[in-house]
């Protein structure tokens, strides 16, 4: 407002000013008489425009403030306050020359409710997660227990590499892809979301960590984004998160399926321990010799029986061809024409040995020998 | 994309070697099966531990070319 601008002379139509320098001297008396500040109001009428700015009405029982706030200023922010939300805005009070309207440029913006802006957005994603069951435990995938590829999607300069890479090397050395993506700030959220779904063309992927390095609340605020926590959960594999955060919990954690405090914990939660396997195969190792020791024994003595069995076996064949020889023996032994000369019979014999059986063989004077029991007598046919 | 580096068919071997010992020691074996058994075992012990020591690691970086195919690209670290 120049000095050519005569308040005075507008008292009457002749002095009238423009209607644009009636808003511009407004703009600079309200600008000028108060500063940047705090007010405290309900949020109504919010909309969101194309180009990313946010327009709504702050309220209380006697009044309303129009609000914008800009794109730049807004996209620090998890979401978009809802309608009938008490917040505070911080900004400045100006006029909005073109529409010749009062408003509040607000350059921040929190909930009144506990947690803050951050949380009401975290606890509404959350619902609409939980709705569609993607918080279900069924859901949850085991870790497959040797996995041979394992894909992180982190920050290719960041600490969360470097700090799983070192895990692996030392317990499980697999075959590790980095799927880089930037983890915070403008276009993070969009970035992690195709990453993650970059996962499903990784050929023979058994697993995948999604996460960074320790952050502070805001930066970690990627990972409580809906659309990156709906990724996750369309992974074709089992997901650990490992967001770097003790203490909050992000919803990339609650949907993927193991959540680890850092990326060295997600590391070692993916594999098994190297030297524990050496461990137990050592213990397999002697197992195993002890097992063979059970059949081996086993046939041995299997052996041993059967050479038992065979002796004793042929003992009683002897035995009893031992027995019949001398059942033999005794038949023969009655058989024998010794035994019927015990009785008192005798054979006589001519001198060539022929046994004299009838008495027309004694001829008148013949000679001829007497076999008895224990011996022969020569004898001699009598004269008639 | 190349072979993975990992201990391959290592769950097989491990698996394998479980159910070899818990046979051995659960059944009455003939010789020759127990026999047969052990010398399988004896080999996938072997394999196991050849996998679990040949092991290295190998870190290596998704890229998408501009028709948004994948390539792998060893990463210096």
């Amino acid at each position: 407002m120049g000095p050519s601008l005569d308040q005075f002379a507008a008292l009457s139509p002749e002095g009238a000013w423009t209607v644009g320098e009636v808003t511009r001297r407004a703009r600079a008396v309200v600008e000028g008489g108060l500063p940047p500040l705090w007010v405290k109001g309900e949020v109504s009428g919010f909309k969101a425009y194309g180009s990313g700015h946010w327009y709504f009405t702050l309220r209380d029982r006697v009044a309303q403030l129009r609000c914008v706030m800009w794109s730049r200023d807004n996209q620090r922010l998890p979401a978009p306050p809802a309608d009938g939300m008490e917040v505070y805005a911080f900004g400045s009070p100006t006029v909005w020359e073109e529409r010749g309207e009062f408003r509040l440029t607000a350059r921040h913006l929190l909930s009144t409710e506990a947690g803050g802006l951050w949380q009401v957005a975290f606890e509404k994603a959350k619902a609409a997660l939980q709705r569609d069951g993607l918080l279900d435990p069924a859901r949850k995938r085991p870790m497959p227990p040797f996995p041979r590829r394992i894909a992180v999607v982190t920050s290719a300069d960041g600490a969360a590499l470097r700090d799983i890479a070192a895990v692996l090397e030392r317990r499980w050395p697999a075959d590790l892809v980095l799927v880089p993506t930037r983890v915070q700030g403008d276009g993070a959220e969009r970035e992690v979301c195709a990453a993650l779904a970059l996962l499903a063309r990784i050929p023979r992927l058994d697993l995948a960590i999604v996460g960074r390095g320790g952050g502070s609340k805001e930066d970690l605020w990627t990972f409580n984004s809906e659309r990156v926590a709906r990724a996750v959960a369309a992974v074709p594999v089992p997901v650990i998160s490992a967001v770097g955060h003790e203490s909050d919990v992000t919803l990339c954690d609650l949907v993927a399926d193991v959540r680890a405090p850092t990326p060295s914990a997600a590391a070692a939660a993916a594999t098994p321990d190297r030297e524990e396997l050496q461990d137990r195969l050592d213990r397999l190792s002697r197992l195993l010799a002890r097992a063979l020791l059970a059949p081996t024994r086993h046939a041995g003595e299997r052996l041993e029986r059967a050479g038992d069995r065979m002796t004793a076996g042929i003992g009683r064949q002897v035995d009893r061809a031992r027995a019949r020889l001398s059942e033999s023996g005794a038949r023969l032994d009655a058989l024998s024409p010794l035994r019927v000369l015990e009785r008192g019979y005798a054979v006589a014999r001519d001198d060539a040995g022929g046994v004299l059986r009838r008495v027309a063989q004694f001829t008148p004077a013949l000679r001829f020998r007497l076999r008895v029991q224990d011996g022969e007598v020569a004898a001699r046919v009598g004269e008639a | 994309m190349a072979e993975s580096s990992a201990p391959g068919g290592f769950a097989e071997d491990l698996d394998r070697l479980e159910q070899i010992v818990r046979r051995l020691e659960a059944e009455e074996l003939d010789l020759d099966e127990a026999l047969r058994l052990f010398e399988e075992g004896v080999q996938r012990l072997r394999a196991a531990r050849e996998r679990l020591g040949a092991a290295e690691l190998r870190v290596r970086q998704v890229i998408a070319d501009q028709a948004g195919k994948l390539r792998l690209e060893d990463l210096d670290r």
